[in-house]
């Protein structure tokens, strides 16, 4: 197998019950690779795109892919300004957001599919190539918000629906929170200075209390969510980390945080502290 | 003699003799009688046979005193009247009986036995027997109505009296036969089976006879030995038969509660009757009990095998008739049973077993609680005396004190757990093997003994080494524990054992080995492996369960705290020099792996701490070993854990350590189904490089990780290398930044990582190589060496045309080229194709990259501080150079940086470190030839001559002892690398002439016989390279012969060695000269003339 370039995003999922443990990885040759944490080896290598880059993996939100028909799959096509909505298992096309004529906001660069509330509408927060991030609604196909918060691409962010509070990261030195308000609008809150500039990954953890980003400095960083606090710089990696994620265990000793570095490697940590 | 048929004929010839004998009782006329007998066929007989013993019964009848000899002759005419008939009328055999019983009946009054013959009472012994045998079907039984228990009463005691008190042996054991056939326990077939009413009643009879017999008979079994192994051995039956019948079980069942009244006139009889109640058996039970006790006491330890077999037989016969009865006796009788396990004889041996599974196979012990409850009291007791019996007995003693344990454990089976799930049981149990298994420490070799070098010198290699233990040295103890261990993990709650061990494990390090080698063996055990049990298990522990344990055994035996032990003093690189040892042990205390985090029964840095520490390790590995076993395949899930340590300690430095890491890795490797350590290795290293990776990134565990990478560089191939290369990358990465304090651990991977690729991609190549280089030099302008030798006159002329052209050429007088190439071309042609693909910047195949990234390293580290490090630094590089040979363009610049370090180590080092330097120098003028001629002449050269000059001197006056020192090493090391080093870098003329006088002095006798040889071998390179130079001078020094021009016009030649006497260099010069002529002589149409110059 000939890896040119690999783990560029890492989901850490729990999805597949006899393994318990999972983890997935593509790789721009454009094999998914499922990897199990109790044997550290690769379990399966999903083949669905014909050996070309895939860009972004996501699992199903349920334990189980076969029962959670109401979470869709969304793909991007690489240098379009378009997001198609799929749905699955049907893989129908529900809709294709495409940004009004006119607005220059380019490449969608990562997307965050979210609802508010069991069975209220589903969201898609968008970060596009501009810099801003546009908030969607999927069932509408309409922009309700947008908020240029960089001056350089969007490269990652996430969203926590609780809080309605979101944080993106991008070439820059900076880390954007923002928020949602009431009216659906997308707010700056505050901005946050880094040390070394450059994030491809942000990811909140489930329980929402730290957030991890994937820097450009080789450095995985994690943060508390609430005041953004630096809690830790995990440094293994000697290239580029491209992506964090943490896996959902539901005990919580057993979550990991999962890194994917240009380097070739897939670190794994427990960030877990008994106290 | 006619025989009389009929009865008849009987009673005619019968009749004289008994009317002789009713008028007159002589012994003559009993024998005449007996003589007619003869003579008469037992059916006759039996139709007389009142009338024939009425004579007989006459003569005992009558009163008065009367002959012994008479008495006797009567009596066993009796019986060989009832041997030949049988008694039909009950009457008839209760009064035979009666009268045959008084014959021995002491005289009245005095309560010892009648001072009678041995000849009378073996006869009236002999009648009795007969007698008893002659009744015919249930007349029997008359002699058993309640009616009868005097007189039954009356020759029991007799009989017993006998069997007592009697010398002769034939007596005792007639006596004792004869009571078995009364009893109605005879061993022969003859006899009407009792039907159950009868057997009942039989048994209500006899249980008023039961306490005198069974005294008397335990006095006869623990009597003196001399009265013979026949006599104990009746006793012996006797006695379980009786008590098997009395006590029976099934008997007792069916007693009803109240005492059945007899009829009025039988009053006094039933006085003496027993009333075999609830009471009555309790009782009797207790004191049964005693008795039991007292006969298998002596008996079991009887000399004679039969004797113990028989008790073997008693124990069997009361198990399983009086299992409830006697239940408080099991704990003797088990114990008796279980310790003739490892009876010396095999036959007692073999009957043991076969009841201890008869026993285990009914489940008597399962289903008896009773029994239960005795069995686990007995394994309490064995248990707290156990310690104090292991430090007291010696071997013998305590091997059969282990079996009794193991017996013990076995017998429960399943009911194991019942003991275990009591705290003071299991406590005491376990201390006591613990304390048992205790190892002995104080060997100094185990600490002491290294692994040097490769894994092939090792010698002791394949041969476990054994352990010595404190209290014991027998092997066969060891296997006695080992085991108890197995069935107790066998049959035990597997978490139960696991825990506590593991608490004992954790507790102190005084139990830590101990409580480790009972878990190996429990894990064993439990998996059913290697162990002999009774009985099957109901269910087997599920491979889940086996895992958990394992998994939990393993985390502790793997932690750092447990894992990382202080083994040596020496451990690498903590002592950088061997003259500070004392230093390096105390930064070993001090290191935070090290066992001063633990309570430490020895102070640690002791021989005996070191020793204890390097045996945990060994059990721990052994255990490994053992988890894989177990496991099966399944222990691939555990190799994420588990490979990495293993072979971290395979790569550590204590012999033992090191073996037996290699023994598991083994074991592994079979349990999980690869066919060899190296696919084991291969299939996983993703799980060992990550292990080394992360373990690289702290600085206490870099020697570990490193030690894992060597161990996997040593036991895989070549393929190995793509999956490794990674992480070597990350040593090398971990080296820069850590090159003062971890150098000489990284050294040491480095060192197996090029020994590796040598061995892997080395040799080939670097052969291949040399062909191209001998190739190059052969076609080379300037190597003129192996032409001259063809040289034809037209040659000559060719070569002085050359020579011309040459010289114009260097004096920059350019002839036309068109020539000059077509020469050149077929040469370049030559070369490029290996050019091309070995030398290509973009196609440096891996295994040279690394040699080259290696190689860099060793240029930082060639001026290192320490002398070790240097060292190794040197064996690296030159393994470095080794392998990227092919590689010229890639080898010269690094061979252009290392140079200004490496002559630094030529000339001013150590003289250890300008001998590996040589080497090292040796090895690179195999690959750059030309390219380090010039610098070596200037650099290295000059040094290297004045020092051998400068040395000659004292190793021409030294004795034999100089052949050990360093200087000589080094002399014969230059001598020895200099005449290759001289033809490889095609030295100039005015170099080799310093050569030759430098090794010139060598070539005197009065050297040491190795220099020499060495000198010679530097004048037969130089001879190779410039054999005219070397002629002319040898020939200086001495020449043997004159040499006659060939033609009158030129002049004579005169050499500074005509003529000389002979001296110290005669012999090496004229062999070498010899030597010469040969190779000459191999060249057709050659002198030395010719060759030599004008």
């Amino acid at each position: 197998m000939e890896t040119r370039e690999v783990a560029i995003t890492i989901k850490c999922g729990n999805f597949h019950p006899p393994l318990s443990k999972c983890q997935e990885r593509r790789s721009e040759n454009g094999l998914i690779h499922v990897w199990n944490l109790k044997t550290h080896r690769v379990d399966t290598a999903l083949d669905g795109h014909g050996r070309r880059s895939v860009y972004c993996v996501e699992t199903m939100g349920g334990r189980d892919r076969l029962l959670s028909p109401t979470v869709a799959l969304v793909p991007v096509h690489l240098f379009s300004v378009k997001v198609q909505v799929l749905e699955l298992p049907s893989k129908t096309s529900v809709c294709t957001l495409k940004p009004e004529m006119g607005a220059k906001l380019g490449m969608p660069m990562c997307l965050k599919l979210w609802q508010l509330s069991c069975g209220s509408q589903p969201l898609l927060l968008a970060g596009y190539e501009d810099g801003s991030v546009v908030l969607w609604s999927v069932t509408m196909g309409k922009v309700l918000s947008q908020l240029v918060c960089h001056q350089e691409p969007v490269m990652s962010l996430d969203f926590d629906s609780e809080k309605a509070k979101g944080i993106s990261g991008s070439s820059e030195k900076v880390l954007c929170i923002w928020s949602l308000n009431e009216q659906q609008n997308l707010q700056v809150d505050k901005t946050h200075e880094l040390v070394n500039a450059g994030i491809s990954g942000i990811a909140i953890r489930p329980d929402k209390r730290i957030l991890a980003t994937a820097g450009w400095d080789h450095r995985i960083r994690i943060f508390g969510w609430k005041k953004l606090k630096p809690l830790a710089v995990l440094d293994y990696h000697t290239a580029t980390v491209h992506c964090v994620s943490f896996s959902d265990h539901r005990s919580a000793p057993e979550r990991l945080l999962a890194a994917g570095s240009r380097d070739h490697r897939i670190s794994v940590w427990s960030v877990y502290t008994q106290t | 003699m006619a025989v009389f048929d009929t009865p008849q004929a009987a009673f005619g010839a019968l009749r004289p003799a008994c009317v002789q004998l009713t008028r007159a009782q002589t012994v003559e006329n009993v024998r005449r009688l007996q003589a007619h007998l003869g003579a008469v066929s037992g059916a006759a007989l039996q139709e007389l046979q009142e009338y024939v013993l009425f004579p007989l019964r006459f003569g005992l009848r009558v009163p008065g005193p009367k002959q012994e000899r008479l008495v006797q002759s009567l009596v066993q005419c009796i019986s060989s009247v009832l041997a030949a008939t049988c008694v039909r009328k009950r009457e008839l055999l209760r009064e035979l009986f009666s009268e045959l019983c008084t014959c021995l009946a002491p005289p009245a009054g005095s309560g010892t036995p009648a001072p009678l013959s041995e000849e009378l009472k073996l006869a009236v012994i002999q009648a009795l027997h007969t007698l008893l045998h002659s009744a015919y079907g249930d007349v029997i039984l008359a002699l058993y109505q309640p009616a009868a228990l005097p007189l039954l009463g009356f020759a029991v005691s007799l009989l017993l009296g006998l069997a007592e008190q009697e010398r002769a042996k034939q007596i005792k054991i007639s006596a004792l036969e004869c009571l078995q056939v009364l009893v109605l326990q005879c061993d022969c077939q003859e006899h009407r089976h009792l039907d159950e009413d009868e057997a009942q009643q039989c048994g209500d009879l006899f249980a008023s006879f039961l306490p005198g017999i069974s005294i008397a008979l335990s006095r006869v079994i623990t009597g003196d030995i001399k009265q013979g192994h026949k006599t104990t051995i009746s006793a012996i039956r006797l006695f379980y038969l009786l008590i098997g019948l009395v006590m029976a079980d099934a008997q007792l069942a069916k007693i009803p509660k109240s005492k059945e009244k007899l009829p009025v006139e039988q009053s006094r009889i039933s006085e003496l009757m027993v009333h075999r109640g609830p009471d009555w058996s309790k009782s009797t039970a207790e004191k049964l009990s005693l008795l039991l006790h007292k006969v298998v006491e002596s008996s079991s330890i009887h000399p004679h095998w039969k004797v113990r077999l028989e008790l073997v037989e008693l124990v069997h016969h009361l198990m399983r008739n009086c299992s409830q009865s006697l239940v408080d006796s099991f704990s003797h009788l088990l114990k008796a049973l279980v310790g003739l396990v490892n009876d010396e004889n095999s036959q007692v041996q073999n009957r043991c077993h076969e009841v201890l599974r008869g026993i285990a196979e009914q489940r008597l012990v399962a289903h008896n609680r009773a029994l239960a409850d005795v069995l686990s009291e007995n394994l309490h007791s064995l248990s707290t005396a156990l310690p104090r019996l292991m430090n007291s007995q010696d071997d013998t003693g305590k091997v059969s004190t282990l079996s009794l344990l193991l017996g013990y454990l076995k017998l429960l089976g399943p009911k194991i757990n019942m003991v275990l799930t009591s705290v003071s049981h299991l406590q005491r149990l376990s201390r006591a093997l613990v304390q048992v298994l205790e190892l002995d420490v104080t060997d100094v070799k185990i600490v002491e003994e290294r692994r040097w070098g490769p894994p092939g010198s090792l010698q002791h290699r394949g041969r476990p080494h054994r352990k010595y233990f404190r209290f014991f040295t027998e092997e066969k103890v060891f296997q006695l524990l080992q085991q108890v261990c197995r069935v107790l993990g066998y049959y035990g709650n597997l978490y139960l054992l696991v825990d506590h061990f593991m608490g004992l494990y954790r507790e102190s390090g005084l139990y830590r080995k101990q409580a480790a080698m009972v878990l190996n063996e429990l894990l064993t055990g439990a998996a059913g492996l290697g162990v002999d049990v009774l009985q099957e298990r109901e269910v087997p522990p599920s491979v889940d369960d086996l895992r958990g344990s394992i998994t939990s055994i393993l985390d502790e035996y793997t932690d750092q705290a447990n894992w990382y032990l202080v083994t040596g003093t020496d451990a690498e690189g903590a002592s950088p020099e061997p003259s500070e040892p004392r230093l390096g042990l105390a930064a070993r205390v001090g290191a935070p792996s090290s066992s001063v985090l633990l309570p430490s029964p020895e102070p640690p840095g002791t021989t005996r701490a070191m020793n204890s520490n390097i045996w945990q390790i060994c059990i721990q590995l052994e255990g490994i070993g053992c988890f894989a076993t177990v496991l099966g395949r399944e222990f691939r899930l555990l190799l994420l854990s588990a490979l990495y340590p293993v072979l971290e300690k395979a790569g550590d430095r204590t012999l033992l350590v090191s073996e037996t890491a290699l023994a598991t890795l083994a074991d592994v490797c079979e349990a999980c189904g690869y066919d060899s350590v190296q696919r084991l290795i291969n299939e996983n290293s993703d799980y060992l490089v990550n292990g080394i990776s992360l373990n690289l990134r702290q600085l206490a565990h870099q020697p570990h990780a490193s030690q894992v990478l060597d161990t996997m560089l040593r036991h895989s191939d070549a393929s190995l290398l793509p999956l490794v290369e990674d992480v070597i990358q990350d040593v090398l990465s971990a080296l820069d930044q850590s090159y003062n304090n971890q150098a000489s651990t990284f050294l040491r991977v480095l060192h197996s990582v090029m020994t590796a690729l040598v061995q892997w991609f080395g040799m080939p190549s670097a052969e291949e190589h040399q062909q191209r280089w001998t190739d190059r030099g052969q076609s080379g302008a300037r190597s003129q060496g192996q032409h001259e030798v063809t040289v034809t006159k037209q040659e000559v002329e060719r070569f002085f045309l050359d020579y011309v052209s040459q010289k114009q050429i260097a004096e920059g007088d350019l002839p036309d080229t068109g020539e000059e190439e077509a020469d050149e071309v077929p040469s370049l042609a030559q070369a490029e194709p290996n050019n091309c693909d070995t030398d290509g910047e973009a196609a440096l195949p891996s295994h040279a990259q690394l040699a080259r990234d290696v190689m860099e390293r060793c240029l930082h580290l060639l001026s290192d501080g320490s002398l070790r490090v240097r060292l190794k630094v040197l064996d690296v590089l030159e393994l470095c150079v080794t392998v990227l040979h092919p590689h010229g363009n890639h080898l010269l610049p690094m061979a252009h940086r290392v140079w200004p370090a490496l002559v630094t180590r030529l000339i001013s080092d150590d003289p250890l470190a300008v001998l590996r330097a040589f080497k090292v120098l040796c090895t690179l003028a195999q690959t750059c030839g030309d390219f380090l001629r010039q610098r070596f002449s200037k650099d290295v050269l000059p040094k290297l001559t004045s020092s051998l000059l400068s040395q000659a001197p004292a190793s021409a006056r030294a004795g034999p002892v100089y052949s050990h020192t360093l200087a000589f090493k080094l002399q014969l090391a230059v001598l020895q690398g200099l005449g290759s080093l001289c033809e490889r870098l095609d030295m100039g003329e005015s170099d080799l002439n310093k050569v030759a006088d430098a090794c010139l002095i060598y070539l005197s006798a009065r050297q040491p016989v190795k220099l020499q040889e060495a000198a010679q071998s530097v004048f037969l390179h130089l001879l190779q390279v410039d054999p005219d130079s070397t002629w002319l001078f040898l020939s200086e020094v001495w020449c043997p012969e004159r040499h006659e021009p060939p033609h009158g016009s030129l002049r004579p030649v005169r050499l500074r060695g005509m003529g000389r006497p002979r001296n110290e260099l005669t012999h090496n010069v004229l062999l070498l000269l010899h030597r010469l002529r040969l190779q000459e002589g191999t060249a057709p149409g050659t002198t030395s003339q010719q060759a030599s110059p004008c």
